[in-house]
């Protein structure tokens, strides 16, 4: 499934810790959490407004439109049912690549 | 031990409620006894993409069918409450039936406020689903509406009114919109978008005398204009259904009294949602907020105190409103703040304003700025006293300003 494809720079990132990218037909938000990169997708699965345009908090990607909070590791929204998707990262060279196959949860995570 | 919960009301507060209580492993009844016919539903929707039809009826319930059975929760719908017993947990039903309980919590939520002589086939008012369906068949193009009162359900109303094509009028009684929540300033800017979208909002007016002709409804306003239209929307606010409650022991003030860990003076008996008049720690009041959050929070801090917990419910409040494309948004309690420092451009409608007394951020609005309102919510549950000048430039990270001032 899916190539890895370059989207941004880790320097780019550092600098505005989050970043809207377009990969075939998907929004992906890129986002800068405690050095670590997580892509998750842009659309909030609530009412579909863009989580790049939010805020991190407390580790927490916070959706714009209505305070939903998400972990940028797993997708899953804080104290509910729903699951943003999310996509593998990996970083080369100070380029930041994603799969943009989203990611399967993992037992742990589920 | 409690073992069994009846609960007073059918939306959000006690849909959350009652997930809550079975969640957490209450093994008795729940009981929900609702006045409206129909299940449970969100109302947020009814101003906005519902009343524009953008949305169906499907994202609404709240309660389904399915969820009910597998949790056995019994639904009463279409049943009107007429009295809590005093000083028990026991309920009595217009048809009779007694119900009796462990715990009984009220979330009878509120009702729009009527204008006394204005009553006719034409005017509307929007509060349940009816209401908005009802509504909903009288925006269309062409159609001249006119709006009383220009808060959140008047605008949103309006907003909806002018997307589908009607023409809008809106009386407003105060000089400007929203001045109880957000001050003056905020309140003229909410006042300009309307009016940018094309809204005839006229303030420092409102409803003198009311009559219907074979075609129109004629108002009259306070300041001798008349204003015909094919459809006159009250949204003048609400009052709180305390009446069940009226003898019952429970001080009723602008609402259930409560503390804040939603009890009433009657042991057992808990209040919660739009009908709650709570003591807030934070902001070291009593306080009736008739928002979807506050529901959502205070519906789940009642149960998790029914069921024993002993869980004060502290939130800054929180809601957000659609209307003319913008998104708005507003945390805490700005009453009686000092100063309101503004963090982008308000004439464009893109920004946040932050509400401080004594230097103690106690509010924040924000127009298409949520991301802030998230920052704000914590700073303002920390009684955080941000540098102004950090607040107002847009080049100063929010989140590191707030981590700064812990």
């Amino acid at each position: 499934m899916g190539s890895w494809v370059e989207v941004a720079s880790l320097e780019e990132l550092a600098r505005r810790k989050r970043k809207l990218v377009v990969v075939g037909t998907q929004q992906i938000g890129l986002f800068l959490i405690g050095g670590t990169v997580y892509a998750v997708s842009d659309v909030c699965v609530h009412k579909q407004r863009s989580l790049t345009k939010g805020t991190v908090l407390n580790g927490q990607i916070i959706c714009p439109g209505h305070q939903w909070a998400f972990d940028p590791q797993t997708g899953r929204a804080a104290d509910r049912e729903e699951c943003q998707p999310t996509y593998d990262v990996r970083i080369e060279q100070g380029a930041v690549f994603v799969n943009p196959s989203p990611r399967a949860l993992t037992s742990e995570e589920r | 031990m409690t073992e069994s919960v009846i609960i007073v009301g059918a939306g959000q507060t006690a849909a959350v409620a009652a997930r809550t209580l079975r969640r957490r492993g209450l093994g008795g009844r729940i009981t929900v006894v609702g006045e409206e016919a129909v299940r449970p539903y969100q109302r947020p929707p009814l101003s906005k993409d519902y009343l524009s039809g953008r949305e169906g009826e499907d994202g609404l319930w709240l309660l389904t069918e399915d969820w009910c059975d597998r949790n056995e929760v019994g639904l009463r719908l279409g049943a009107h409450v007429r009295k809590v017993h005093r000083g028990s947990r026991s309920v009595e039903l217009a048809d009779g039936t007694l119900l009796e309980a462990d715990a009984l919590l009220v979330a009878t939520g509120t009702r729009p406020r009527r204008l006394p002589g204005v009553e006719g086939e034409r005017v509307r008012y929007l509060r349940t689903l009816a209401d908005a369906n009802r509504l909903g068949a009288d925006l269309r193009p062409g159609a001249h509406v006119l709006v009383i009162g220009a808060g959140f359900i008047g605008a949103e109303v309006a907003s909806t009114a002018r997307e589908l094509g009607a023409s809008v009028t809106v009386l407003e009684r105060a000089d400007h919109p929203l001045g109880h929540v957000l001050g003056r300033r905020m309140g003229e800017v909410c006042a300009a978008l309307q009016r940018e979208h094309g809204v005839d909002l006229r303030t420092g007016e409102t409803v003198e005398k009311y009559m219907e002709t074979a075609d129109a409804a004629v108002v009259t306003t306070t300041a001798g204009r008349a204003i015909e239209a094919d459809v006159v929307v009250i949204a003048v606010g609400v009052v709180p259904n305390v009446e069940p409650l009226i003898g019952s022991g429970v001080e009723l003030n602008n609402g259930v009294v409560v503390d804040e860990h939603c009890r009433t003076g009657v042991a057992g008996v808990f209040a919660a949602g739009d009908v709650a008049r709570h003591y807030h720690p934070l902001f070291e009041r009593h306080l009736r907020v008739e928002h979807f959050d506050n529901a959502n929070g205070q519906g789940m801090a009642a149960a998790k105190n029914i069921l024993g917990e002993r869980i004060a419910y502290t939130a800054p409040h929180w809601f957000w409103s659609d209307q003319f494309g913008r998104n708005l948004q507003h945390v805490g309690h700005g009453h009686g703040c000092d100063e309101i420092v503004v963090r982008g451009q308000a004439d464009s409608f893109d920004f946040t304003a932050f509400y401080l007394h004594n230097g103690v951020l106690r509010a924040a609005f924000a127009v298409d700025r949520g991301g802030d309102i998230a920052v704000a919510r914590q700073m303002i549950s920390a009684r955080a006293m941000p540098d102004p000048a950090g607040l107002r430039d847009e080049n100063v990270d929010l989140a590191d300003l707030s981590a700064a001032t812990h």
